[in-house]
């Protein structure tokens, strides 16, 4: 049935019919959602757990608790104890992970269909009674701000992008990001992991999609069985978002130890569920959907300025960012990619994009969407993604009609409206050359063995 | 209903063959001008997945032209048959598809997905560049300043950069521990006669294998293989001498390679070990699924879970054509570099001189098997695994008898494996990159005299032994 589903839509370039993965959906009455679909492509089934909670749901002086919260989720709960959770998983040939968003905070595992009650003991058990431990706690802190230092302090990108956020936004919790700032990390106390925990990680605040080699009517039965006892609890307190209107450029200079000097150039954006947002994909894709779209063509093959350069309409629950990235070629500087950049929008705002242009966009975000479902892993992954983020499952399948609808133009009005200078962040990263070179005289620890 | 590929990947029948695997028909053919071709259908999707497999890597590189193999295979795309580069780009994106073509050390990848709908199409524009590729001179000036500043580019990653000078310090001037995308002295000299050179002399049908598997008929994409690439000219010496296999280290040795503003160390360490076609392959996948693989390893145990020293440690064996390499990864903060890497040398050093318990030796198993479908069940990775049986000189039955294989490693298997293939603590080449001011006197106190280098000078290693 997902076969001829799909292939109907991909065959028909312009139809505006979109596809459907076969779902069946149902509330527990602790207002726990529940999304199954059945596929027996592979001899395996993969669950999901979303919670609609992330760092957005986070304060200030209180980053990076969402995220350190995903890692204590390994650790036990009442049933079974700590480091039981990835053994059993591991044990019964599955396969576990999280991850953590601004948005949403999920949880992942690939396993033989055989270990599905084991996987739900499992994930319900942790749901309702996570062991909230010192131990548990200090153990995760830890880790986490080693991840921190590998993906932010560490790496060149990474801190450009803090950076973008830091200054993009004052008020809206998309101003820091998942990993949190170290001195938070810091200081996190057990009471405050409690209260996330009991505020956050209910059933009413939460969707599980189980993907794969199942069958639907004893699936949902065995989590009736497992999570139906766990209770509701309060709603959570809505996140107060909205950021004053940007009057004027901001600049951000990042000095770090680096090769090359960089920029990243952040626009306010929209949100998901903005009727703008599937304009602002298409235009991500004109000006950044490969060798051949514009960014690419102009910064690297035409003027040879770039080494890599990409834009990207970020997606949240909340208004996010449109930002460009490009990195400099050896010789080259900041100010070349920041004009280049500009002259591409430039053209987008001065001449209707050509319908095989606008055409050539659309293929590609659905051949992307095709490719995003190649496994049941991914198809759990969407369906419950879409399910928190933009607040239905459903939204999956309208994403394509929604994007046949753009025309010439809706890239224009959008690019007028959204990417302007005055409600930009530009980030520029300054390399600093890294020092005396070593290498040259012996070292002092010692000769060379 | 289940279908073709369940079928496929299904558990064939009763519970004591559970561990069987059936695969769905492969047609498989050899062109007259020796291209070795196998098809699967794949119904899952609407798509086409075809992956080509040249077998010319940068171990072909000519001497003091490093780089040369992965130049190559980035022109191919610049412009071919009658299109410019601008042109073949514009018509592989129009049809939302991709052509990809990446070398490595023993061979090149050159990999295309289309929606099936597009297969005849896609299937012309890989031909052309494959089999047509222009190389205008303008092209490979660009491909080549590109390349040229990738390698600096490289030089922000920590990660990368351990990576490539933990395979220099190692293998040395073996083709093993050259640098793929070549070195910033050759990079720039390379001229568009030596591409074509390249090109002429490996890219032909006799030397090359190809999967195809998608959501098409067997027999007429076979049809269209052969009407697309019959044309194509072997050429006897396009088979390349196999590359020597690479000795182990008999000695421990240090390079600590210098990140002035890091506040993190990433620390790789290892030695040589075995190919992928080696008999023991499966049993040193067990014994190091315990020691370092999935999320309950003994190194996660100990870095991360015990000691919180680490977000990720690992241990793999990088298994080629005629050599690999076992090799272990970590990385920490600055002040416990050398604790971390002191610890991570006694765990691996204790694994191998101990037999693993019996639910560690269960678990691996198991997870192994459990995770094994989940490794067939894209067409691209289907198509990766069947070109590399092919590629390595693997049995025809590798896929369906892998999880027989795995149930059947006893703990001394396991031990006897992990004594053998595993390295001695004491013979292995360690690479630390971090800020040597902070972690220089941590690692002399423990490990005693070592060589420093920059970054940018990892590249040379491979110039020396």
């Amino acid at each position: 049935m997902l076969r001829r589903l799909i292939a109907l839509l991909l065959v028909v370039p312009s139809a505006a019919t979109a596809f459907e993965l076969p779902v069946v959906e149902r509330t527990l009455p602790n207002g726990m959602h529940v999304l199954l679909h059945e596929d027996h492509s592979a001899p395996v089934v993969s669950s999901y757990i979303f919670f609609r909670s992330g760092s957005r749901n986070e304060t200030w002086g209180g980053t990076g608790i969402a995220h350190l919260f995903e890692h204590m989720m390994f650790n036990g709960g009442k049933k079974f104890g700590p480091g039981v959770f990835d053994d059993m998983i591991e044990g019964n040939g599955g396969s576990t992970n999280g991850f953590t968003m601004r948005d949403c905070t999920a949880y992942l595992n690939n396993f033989p269909l055989e270990a599905l009650p084991i996987v739900l003991d499992l994930e319900s058990d942790r749901m309702a009674h996570l062991a909230l431990t010192p131990k548990n706690l200090e153990q995760e802190r830890g880790i986490v701000m080693e991840e921190r230092r590998l993906r932010i302090d560490n790496q060149v990108s990474g801190l450009m992008n803090e950076a973008l956020y830091l200054h993009a936004f004052e008020r809206s919790p998309y101003r820091w990001n998942t990993l949190g700032f170290m001195e938070d990390l810091k200081r996190i106390t057990l009471a405050e992991a409690r209260a996330y925990f009991h505020t956050y990680y209910a059933p009413n605040n939460a969707t599980i999609v189980l993907a794969g080699d199942l069958q639907p009517g004893p699936t949902f039965a065995l989590v009736e069985r497992y999570f139906g006892k766990i209770p509701r609890r309060p709603p959570p307190p809505p996140v107060d978002d909205a950021d004053p209107s940007q009057e004027g450029e901001r600049r951000v200079i990042v000095k770090k130890n680096a090769e090359l000097p960089a920029v990243l150039i952040g626009y306010h954006g929209v949100a998901v569920r903005d009727p703008d947002r599937p304009a602002l994909d298409v235009l991500e894709r004109v000006l950044s959907g490969g060798e051949s779209a514009r960014l690419h063509e102009d910064l690297v093959r035409a003027h040879e300025v770039a080494t890599a350069v990409e834009a990207n309409n970020s997606w949240g629950i909340d208004p996010d960012l449109f930002w460009f990235y490009a990195q400099a070629r050896p010789g080259k500087t900041e100010a070349a990619l920041e004009a280049r950049i500009d002259a591409v929008m430039a053209a987008v705002a001065a001449k209707p994009v050509p319908d095989v242009e606008l055409r050539k966009a659309k293929n590609q975000l659905r051949a992307e969407l095709v490719r995003g479902l190649k496994t049941v892993s991914g198809k759990a992954n969407q369906l419950g993604y879409f399910d928190a983020v933009f607040g239905d499952y459903r939204a999956l399948f309208g994403l394509e009609a929604a994007w046949e609808a753009v025309t010439a133009d809706d890239l224009r009005r959008v690019a007028a409206r959204y990417l302007v200078s005055e409600k930009r962040t530009v980030v520029v990263l300054v390399p600093v050359p890294s020092g005396r070179p070593l290498g040259e005289g012996p070292p002092k620890g010692g000769a060379t063995s | 209903m289940r279908t073709a590929l369940a079928l496929v990947l299904g558990l064939a029948g009763a519970a004591g063959a559970a561990d069987e695997l059936r695969l769905p028909p492969i047609t498989r053919a050899t062109l007259d001008n020796g291209l070795r071709v196998q098809v699967v259908e794949y119904h899952e999707l609407p798509l086409v997945e075809v992956q080509l497999m040249v077998g010319a890597g940068a171990a072909q590189d000519p001497k003091g032209k490093d780089g040369l193999a992965a130049l190559t295979a980035d022109a191919l795309r610049r412009g071919a048959g009658k299109l410019s580069a601008d042109e073949v780009a514009r018509a592989v994106e129009f049809l939302g598809g991709r052509i990809d073509a990446t070398a490595g050390t023993d061979g090149t990848v050159v990999s295309a997905e289309f929606l099936s709908k597009d297969f005849r199409a896609g299937l012309d524009l890989l031909r052309q560049v494959l089999l047509e590729p222009t190389f205008a001179r303008d092209e490979i000036r660009r491909a080549r300043d590109e390349q040229a500043a990738g390698l600096v580019a490289a030089l922000e990653d920590t990660s990368a950069v351990a990576e490539k000078c933990f395979a220099g310090f190692l293998y040395g001037a073996h083709p093993y521990g050259r640098p793929v995308d070549g070195r910033r002295a050759t990079v720039p000299r390379l001229e568009r006669g030596d591409v074509r050179d390249f090109y002429e002399r490996w890219y032909r049908p006799n030397a090359t294998l190809l999967v195809l598997v998608g959501d098409v008929d067997a027999q007429s994409a076979l049809a269209a293989l052969r009407e697309a690439f019959g044309t194509w000219r072997p050429r006897a010496d396009a088979l390349a001498e196999r590359t020597p296999t690479p000795a182990p280290l008999t000695a421990r040795k240090l390079l600590l390679v210098d990140k002035a503003d890091a506040t993190q160390t990433q620390i790789r360490f290892g030695n040589v070990a075995i190919p992928r076609n080696h008999p023991d392959y499966i049993r040193a996948q067990v014994a190091n699924t315990i020691l370092g693989g999935g999320f309950t390893s003994k190194l996660i145990e100990e870095l991360r879970i015990k000691r919180s020293l680490t977000y990720a440690a690992w241990s793999t064996f990088a298994a080629r054509l005629t050599g690999g390499d076992f090799r272990l990864g970590t990385f920490t903060k600055s002040p416990t570099t050398a604790e971390t890497l002191a610890l991570a040398l006694e765990v691996e050093g204790d694994f191998r001189r101990h037999p693993p318990e019996r639910a560690a030796l269960d678990k691996a198993k198991t997870y192994l098997r459990g995770q094994f479908p989940l490794k067939l069940e894209s067409p691209d990775a289907l198509a990766g695994r069947l070109a590399e049986i092919q590629f390595y000189g693997l049995p025809d039955d590798e896929l369906t008898t892998y999880r027989t294989r795995v149930a059947a490693v006893s703990a001394a298997d396991a031990l006897e494996v992990a004594e053998r293939l595993m390295p001695s603590p004491d013979a292995v080449a360690i690479v630390v990159v971090g800020k040597a001011a902070e972690i220089r006197d941590q690692l002399t106190a423990k490990f005693g005299p070592f060589e420093a280098i920059a970054a940018e000078a990892c590249e040379s290693l491979s110039e020396r032994r």
